[in-house]
């Protein structure tokens, strides 16, 4: 099962100005969210958008630095939940390779429970054969009524 | 004893309650066969059992005088729902840097 965003996308822009609209506050807001992100390794900001109460997230994105690499490469922790607790424990992590008429941003958004979703992938596995399986039981108890 | 109202990541965060999950996924089993596999008591395998059914990970179904645990596939459907959010999320957000730079260009 997918653990992971990915989207790579074409820019017309140069490397340097892409770098701009993902690490300067103002800019970032213009296509993101409201935030108060600095490029500097270890800063801690944070993303502020509308609440979705059924996917239980408050709309507070809880990020750090986590690399930079001007020009190049930009990693952030993206954290969310509701009422301080956290349940979307998550990596975004920005890559921009500059090409001949522009840039090639890469988004990754990565770890959604990939220790859980080992056991999600088990799971879907498992669910055909747990039907069957549950088929079997039925049957096999509807002819021991029958018998009986 | 009341249910705690948790959502998809907070059932599977338990150690014990994934380990149930594991089991299931290889084999159905009754509360009782369930249990003999924990170290500990019948009450608390309950318990754990009816915080994955309310969440909707597993269903109850009695055959005979046996209740039997079953994978359901509604559990899992959350961790899916916050993927596909953020997949089309991501998605409309790089358009709309593609629309901010653009636009720079042009003024």
């Amino acid at each position: 099962m997918k653990t992971e965003i990915k989207h790579q996308w074409f820019y017309n822009q140069t490397p340097g100005e892409i770098w701009e609209y993902l690490t300067k506050a103002e800019l970032i807001e213009k296509w993101l969210m409201p935030n108060d992100f600095e490029p500097i390794l270890g800063h801690e900001f944070k993303f502020t958008t509308n609440p979705i109460p059924n996917m239980g997230l408050d709309g507070n994105f809880h990020c750090k630095v986590i690399e930079i690499i001007p020009l190049k490469k930009l990693v952030y922790s993206w954290k969310g939940g509701s009422g301080g607790e956290i349940t979307l424990d998550t990596i975004v992590e920005w890559t921009l390779v500059p090409k001949e008429n522009g840039t090639e941003l890469t988004l990754l958004h990565s770890g959604f429970k990939e220790e859980n979703g080992s056991i999600f992938t088990a799971m879907f596995d498992g669910w055909d054969k747990n039907i069957k399986k549950m088929l079997e039981h039925l049957n096999t108890d509807d002819n021991a009524n029958t018998k009986s | 004893m009341p249910t705690p109202n948790l959502d998809a990541f907070q059932v599977i965060a338990d150690p014990s309650r994934r380990e149930i999950l594991g089991m299931l996924t290889k084999d159905t089993y009754n509360i009782k066969a369930l249990a003999e596999n924990f170290d500990m008591s019948r009450p608390a395998v309950s318990k754990h059992i009816k915080i994955l059914q309310t969440a909707g990970f597993i269903t109850i179904q009695e055959i005979g005088r046996e209740r039997h645990c079953i994978l359901n596939q509604e559990g899992f459907n959350e961790l899916k729902n916050w993927i596909s959010h953020f997949d089309e999320f991501w998605s409309r957000k790089l358009q709309k840097l593609d629309n901010v730079l653009n636009d720079k260009n042009k003024t």
